[in-house]
């Protein structure tokens, strides 16, 4: 066998190099994202505290939307010229080939979140209150994207076969990560000076949360893709 | 048709002697429709078989099963004395398969697709192992290029040099003369002879009736799901029931 590690990098590699490369799906997904932000602000209208108060959700569900078009995207280029069936025959754990998606879809949603994070404020006119909170922030942006990038990569891997995977993927996604959203929401609510309760606590909530939902997924995912 | 077992289960385990594949009462269904019904075959180390049918008698399915890409329904198979369903991640070590699209990442270059080949069959990585394989396919020019600017027949020349470079143990090969021009063609001929003159298995799915500088061991034949022998050159010193 293929050293575990050896491979999930191998795999997370070369999920990256596709995003990057395909240049048209990751502007699409740029501008999708700031338009969301955009067309949220304009139908919440110029109350400076009602946009301020908006501005975690919002960004949550930017972050989301963007999330499930990149994860259909990463199965649909494994589909092209029967590349899954290579990939499914290496010599590799499918625990290793769930943990490299996973890891790729990781990072890009966590570059994503964190360009995202002061985009949004700044729109929305919520105040980062010093380093610490903006530090704060992005690791509420990192465990919320880690969290999304699990489920999304499996639930991705489910559907990959299925003709209307793009509308069935956010169907079945969405319920299963409503936790991983609010707790993230609430956490970036707490960041952003809500009194929503210790921010602490919500990022423990949240990190409980990614760490049940990767073994559950890294657990399952040989079910998912073995026919 | 396929010659009965002649060993047990066990004696095949014994990884030294067992058949390359072995498979008994093999059924797969693929939706409702039954593709494979009761697959039995032995095929002994270092043999060329041909795998004929026509579209849709189940010469991927047989080829993706061996793979461990789709699970027997019924019925349990080896490679190498390795189980199919048990022991998939020690038949993934022994298998590569070519299949019939290439299998290549349209996005990536044609080096960087070797290269991910490589990290994932636990090779080290060999750039000039690499540029050898790129150039005998003759796509040495191209190898820094993304593969969605190949054409059909360069996707396929890839996947052939995927294949010389990782060299596993049993070569499962589906259509691996579509698309490709004669000279590609008699390359493909010419590698396959190589791989089987270094001890390799080759299992070759294809519709080509007129390869003469390919002379297979034997001849498989699918239809309606059920397998039956075409052809039959006896191994020298074969024993047993496996070619």
């Amino acid at each position: 066998m293929v050293s575990d590690l050896a491979a999930v990098l191998a795999v997370a590699r070369k999920d990256l190099l596709q995003e990057l490369r395909s240049r048209a799906a990751t502007v699409a997904t740029l501008f999708f994202t700031g338009t969301t932000l955009l067309m949220i602000a304009f139908a919440l209208g110029r109350e400076q505290g009602v946009l301020e108060r908006s501005a975690p959700g919002v960004l949550w569900v930017a972050l989301v939307f963007a999330g499930v078009t990149a994860a259909a995207q990463s199965f649909q280029a494994d589909l092209e010229d029967g590349a899954l069936d290579h990939l499914l025959s290496y010599p590799v754990s499918r625990a290793a080939v769930y943990l490299g998606k996973m890891l790729a879809a990781w990072v890009y949603l966590g570059v994503l979140g964190l360009v995202l994070a002061p985009v949004a404020t700044t729109l929305y006119g919520a105040e980062v209150a010093g380093a610490g909170a903006a530090l704060l922030l992005a690791l509420t942006v990192v465990l919320g994207a880690f969290g999304f990038a699990t489920i999304a990569t499996f639930y991705a891997a489910l559907t990959a076969n299925l003709q209307a995977r793009e509308a069935l993927l956010p169907v079945l996604m969405f319920p299963v990560v409503v936790p991983i959203v609010l707790a993230a929401v609430r956490a970036t609510e707490s960041v952003l000076g809500a009194a929503v309760g210790p921010v602490g606590d919500w990022l423990l909530l949240l990190a409980g949360f990614d760490l049940v939902y990767f073994v559950v997924c890294a657990s399952l995912f040989h079910f998912v893709v073995d026919e | 048709m396929t010659p009965p077992a002649t060993e047990g289960a066990a004696a095949r385990a014994d990884a030294g002697t067992a058949p390359a594949v072995s498979l008994r009462g093999v059924v797969r269904r693929m939706g409702r429709e039954t593709v494979l019904r009761g697959i039995d075959v032995d095929v002994a180390p270092g043999r060329l078989v041909v795998l004929r049918g026509s579209n849709g008698s189940g010469k991927t399915t047989l080829l993706k099963l061996l793979a461990t890409r789709l699970r027997p329904h019924q019925g349990e198979g080896r490679v190498f004395g390795h189980d199919l369903v048990r022991e998939a991640d020690a038949v993934r070590a022994k298998v590569g398969l070519l299949g019939s699209y290439g299998g290549n990442y349209p996005v990536l270059s044609g080096r960087e697709n070797l290269r991910l080949a490589l990290s994932l069959t636990g090779k080290q990585r060999d750039e000039g192992a690499v540029d050898a394989a790129l150039e005998r396919v003759g796509l040495a020019g191209a190898a820094d290029k993304q593969v969605r600017f190949y054409s059909s027949g360069m996707k396929k020349r890839l996947g052939l040099a995927r294949q010389l470079l990782v060299d596993a143990d049993l070569w499962l090969l589906d259509e691996p003369y579509a698309a490709l021009d004669e000279q590609g063609k008699r390359l493909v001929d010419v590698c396959l002879l190589e791989a089987r003159s270094r001890g390799r298995t080759l299992l070759v799915a294809s519709h080509e009736q007129d390869r003469h500088d390919l002379v297979p061991d034997a001849v498989l034949e699918l239809d309606g799901g059920r397998l039956r022998m075409a052809a039959f050159r006896p191994a020298a010193g074969a024993t047993g029931g496996a070619w």
